[in-house]
């Protein structure tokens, strides 16, 4: 039975802040988001000027700012002075309330006691950290700078330091990966009672060192049967141990839902500054450039440093509001959607047809959800969605939504 | 030119020997073109031709050479060394007199050698035994001499030779003019002339390519070709050097092209005989067969509104192919389609691969398959070239399949693994004899239907790359045939059919059902795949349920790449054939030819 109970819902107008902090110290093996090593400290100052220029140009959605997120890359290699600077500069133009999600990604291998209680002071209230397995030979094998000592001690710390909100990331389905290394990386992060827990099924994305490497032979991915195996286990156990899975890869204890995802999810307006972020608001998506050193001089030129941008129609924006809302587990409330786009969400019946007819749509009159097969299969559903054909209904129809 | 001093002659070899080699050498040494001209394998003209380092046309070339102060013609008349192409290359050894056996210094007699030494041998040639590569380290011209003595050519007389260092050529020009006979035939006789092969030019229409053996031809001439009965004007005519030169006139004895402005190579059969219409010849030369395709194969557009476009593609082909034929043809599982029928395994490559880089055609290929001879109960013979035409069991009397008789040459201490395949594939032992002390020729009687598709690979791994392998087409033999048939999460699907012997249907049924579990995709149910004979299953497989098909990560609010992905993973399953709501991958419909490959 799909849980009823629904965490947080941003208001339609809510939007969030995405800061994007490209600086790594290794690159995982996995990785193919924008990421530079070849930078360091000194190339802060310069990267941050960048940020806040690009912000003071940023034209500010209407509605409510209710998160901050520090992405990467490696946040946490910034000097906590350099968020409460950004932080601090985002609050003079926004309606700043206490209640804002501000999270920042952090890598073990980068936090001290010291840059934790910083990074508090600053302003962060939520921690997502980058635990990924808990098996050297496995950190090791994705290059990650860690240990897994490294993750019980940023823990412990991020405690000390005033974090009422901690998240871990871990990867299932690594070369190699055991069922009982798997159980054993989920078991060990619950021993150390995060708040939120997102379990990532490994990527293997063309052009990395990961795809080089098993096309070489030098590893092999487990069986997809064992993969499937991993994640039925954990979707299985983590309800038990108190935590409830709020969207297809997500859990958190309750009132801990990730602000921030969630308005991913939930096709709500964000921000983004910084190298390579994406912005979506008002039917827009739009990027900047990946290079830093590009995105740096259009931003310190007073440029804007977007490089793409992308219009969605009115067919595009509903699509993608129901396949992207179909991964939360609240899914999509009918009436929500008619007030957003004043159509029926009753205009993709055909397709919710299809879907249910298969098992994998489960249709109330108050939400349109994924069945628990729906969610293991979220794939089949948005390529179903993705260009399905949007039928505009008679009044008569419309009334009964 | 008088016809004591023409010489129309072939190369014959096995595969790299070094055909094309000597031939650049001849045509280079003669001055017929300049070094500057001169590219590698000058006769192959097709792109195909030159990346597979083989010849799927024909070409003549003439020769100026100049010798002991009197002027020769030579003919070179290069021929497809493929044996798809058999009847064409022995419509080629028609129009010469004599043949250049070559052989390779280091290879020796290889199957294919001795294959066409055989075909040359039935058209009487005279054989200038010619060994290559004597340059190379490793060469040993005294045992390919043996060799030669062996199989009944005088090796004492082969000219040795370096085509890639220019050794020995002069030799064989010398060796051309003093041993190949003049042409015979009548000056004074109507016109005969045979076709030895044809293709389609965008400004002048089909050439076709002639060796005069009675009377002559010229510009303006009305001529007729007989098997065909269609009439035609000479606009030209002309020879090969190897750019098309125009001529007056060709006489008896020589080689050369025609064109008629003739709009498809349909209406000039290879081994047809051209003649006058005013004045015609009362017979036409001997040994004409229309061609006649040994494999067939379905081919459906992956996208079915590509149908029209495929239909085109192949009429064009065909202007040039007269060996291609096709018909529409329905498939339940596959929508509109053509079954065509190809000389050999090679030839259908070609066509599909010209299919797809010309017309820019995405195809689905049905496993090829050999024509079947059914004759009914109660009388009636009916030609099958789709399995699913098959009558019922009840229906059939006797189905006959084509086979061949094969020689393989392979060294002594790989005659146990040969014989063992050719067992497998259900061969008749015919001959065992010895080269020389350490490499033994095998012949066999096998089907057709049993070395299309990877017997060749099977023998070169099985003697670690050392035997080799040619065949003759020897007729239709009875065979305890069956249809099997496959069925995917319980339909037939048709274009999986396959004729089998009935002792390896169990053995074949497996096999096909364990490769299309591996091809086919996991789905959103489970999908058993079953290999039946009339009903009765004999083996089973099942593609388990897809159990996960999730992304993951949003990667800072990336939705544009999240949905890219998802778009392009829908273009994958739009490639694929939706069968009774199973897709299946393109490259499954070929599963068949797969069977026993390791993934």
């Amino acid at each position: 039975m799909v849980s009823r109970q629904v965490d947080w819902v941003p208001k339609i107008s809510d939007w969030g802040l995405y800061i994007h902090i490209p600086f790594c110290q290794a690159r995982c093996t996995y990785c193919d988001f924008n990421t530079v090593t070849a930078m360091g400290v000194e190339d802060h100052p310069q990267y941050v000027e960048a940020i806040l220029a690009e912000w003071e140009g940023a034209q500010i959605p209407d509605g409510t700012l209710v998160s901050v997120f520090f992405g990467g890359g490696t946040p946490s290699l910034l000097h906590p002075d350099w968020v409460a600077k950004i932080l601090a500069r985002v609050a003079r133009r926004t309606a700043w309330a206490q209640t804002v999600e501000v999270t920042l990604e952090a890598n073990p291998g980068t936090l001290t006691a010291d840059r934790l209680s910083g990074y508090r002071a600053a302003g962060v209230n939520r921690l997502s950290i980058g635990a990924q397995a808990l098996q050297p030979h496995h950190l090791i094998a994705l290059n990650r700078i860690h240990g897994p000592g490294d993750i019980v001690s940023a823990m412990a710390e991020a405690r000390a330091a005033g974090f009422a909100n901690v998240s871990f990331d871990a990867i299932y389905g690594l070369p190699g990966q055991t069922w009982q290394e798997w159980q054993a990386t989920v078991q060990g992060l619950l021993q150390m009672r995060p708040d939120h827990l997102s379990l990532y099924q490994l990527q293997v994305e063309t052009g990395t060192p990961l795809a080089e490497g098993i096309k070489q032979g030098q590893w092999a991915l487990p069986a997809a049967d064992l993969t499937a195996e991993m994640a039925v286990w954990a979707e299985e156990t983590l309800p038990q141990q108190g935590f409830q899975r709020y969207e297809i890869s997500n859990f958190c204890r309750p009132g801990h839902s990730s602000r921030h995802n969630t308005l991913y999810w939930t096709l709500n307006p964000y921000l983004g500054l910084g190298a390579g972020a994406h912005s979506f608001g008002a039917g827009r998506r739009w990027w900047n450039a990946r290079g830093v050193r590009r995105y740096q001089a259009a931003a310190l030129a007073g440029d804007a440093p977007a490089a793409g941008e992308e219009r969605l129609s009115l067919d595009e924006e509903m699509r993608q509001y129901v396949w992207l809302g179909l991964r939360m587990s609240a899914g999509i409330d009918p009436q929500r959607f008619f007030e957003r786009f004043a159509y029926p969400v009753a205009v993709f019946e055909q397709a919710f047809d299809e879907l249910s007819a298969l098992g994998l749509l489960d249709r109330q009159h108050d939400a349109i959800r994924l069945t628990a097969r729906g969610r293991d299969l979220a794939n089949v559903v948005a390529r179903r969605l993705l260009d399905a054909e949007v039928k505009i209904l008679d009044i008569g129809n419309c009334r009964t939504v | 030119m008088e016809q004591s001093r023409i010489r129309n002659f072939s190369i014959i070899a096995h595969i790299d020997h070094g055909k094309s080699t000597l031939a650049d050498r001849l045509i280079e040494v003669t001055g017929t073109l300049s070094k500057r001209d001169m590219a590698p394998q000058v006769l192959d003209s097709m792109d195909l031709e030159r990346e597979r380092g083989i010849t799927i046309k024909a070409q003549a070339v003439r020769i100026d050479y100049p010798h002991e102060g009197m002027a020769y013609q030579l003919n070179l008349i290069d021929t497809p060394g493929h044996v798809d192409f058999t009847y064409e290359v022995s419509r080629a050894l028609q129009a010469c007199e004599g043949a250049l056996l070559v052989v390779d210094a280091v290879q020796g007699v290889e199957a294919q050698t001795l294959a066409n030494l055989y075909l040359a041998l039935e058209h009487d040639l005279t054989v200038i035994p010619v060994i290559n590569k004597i340059d190379l380290p490793n060469a040993d011209p005294e045992r390919v001499i043996e060799e030669l003595i062996e199989i009944g050519i005088d090796g004492t007389d082969a000219v040795l030779v370096s085509a890639k260092q220019g050794i020995g050529i002069d030799r064989v020009l010398e060796k051309i003019v003093a041993f190949v006979p003049k042409p015979s035939g009548d000056p004074q006789a109507p016109l005969r002339a045979l076709i030895f092969d044809s293709r389609f030019d965008t400004y002048k229409g089909v050439l076709v390519y002639i060796r005069v053996v009675d009377g002559s031809v010229g510009v303006g001439d009305p001529i007729r070709f007989m098997a065909t009965r269609k009439d035609f004007t000479v606009t030209e005519i002309g020879v090969f050097r190897p750019h098309a030169t125009p001529v007056d006139r060709l006489h008896t004895g020589e080689v050369g092209f025609v064109a008629a402005s003739i709009k498809s190579v349909q209406d000039t059969r290879v081994g047809d005989t051209l003649t006058r219409s005013d004045n015609p010849a009362r017979e036409a030369l001997p040994g004409y067969r229309p061609a006649q395709p040994m494999v067939y194969s379905g081919l459906y557009p992956v996208d079915s509104g590509d149908y029209v476009r495929l239909r085109e593609a192949l009429e064009k082909l065909q202007l040039n192919d007269a060996a291609l034929t096709f018909e529409p043809e329905t498939s339940v599982a596959l929508g509109f389609g053509f079954r065509a029928g190809f000389l050999g395994l090679l030839h259908l490559e070609v066509i599909q691969e010209r299919l797809e880089r010309e017309y820019d055609l995405s195809l689905i290929t049905t496993a090829p398959n050999v024509v079947y001879q059914v004759t009914r109960v109660g009388g009636g013979v009916l030609r099958i070239d789709n399995p699913a035409m098959l009558p019922a069991a009840g229906e059939i009397l006797t189905i006959e399949e084509p086979v061949v008789q094969a020689h393989i040459i392979t060294p002594t201490d790989y005659i146990g693994a040969v014989m063992e395949l050719a067992q497998e594939r259900r061969g008749t032992y015919v001959e065992l004899s010895y080269l020389d002390p350490r490499r033994a020729m095998l012949t066999y009687r096998l089907p057709l239907g049993e070395i299309m598709y990877d017997f060749f690979d099977q023998l070169k791994s099985r003697t670690r790359g050392y035997a080799s392998f040619d065949y003759q087409l020897a007729g239709l033999e009875p065979s305890d045939l069956v249809r099997m048939d496959v069925l995917i999460n319980g339909e037939t699907v048709d274009a999986l059919s396959t004729i089998v012997h009935r002792q390896k249907a169990y053995y074949r049924g497996r096999g096909l059902v364990e490769k299309l579990r591996e091809l086919i995709p996991r789905q959103l149910f489970e999908v058993p795949i079953q290999a039946a004979l009339g009903g009765r299953v004999i083996a089973r497989e099942t593609v388990k349920a897809m159990r996960k098909d999730v992304l993951a990560k949003c990667y800072g609010g990336d939705i544009t790449r999240k949905r890219k992905l998802l778009e392009k993973q829908k273009e994958g399953k739009r490639r694929m054939k939706s069968v009774g709501n199973v897709e299946i991958p393109q490259e499954a419909f070929m599963a068949v030819l797969r069977v026993g490959e390791k993934e």
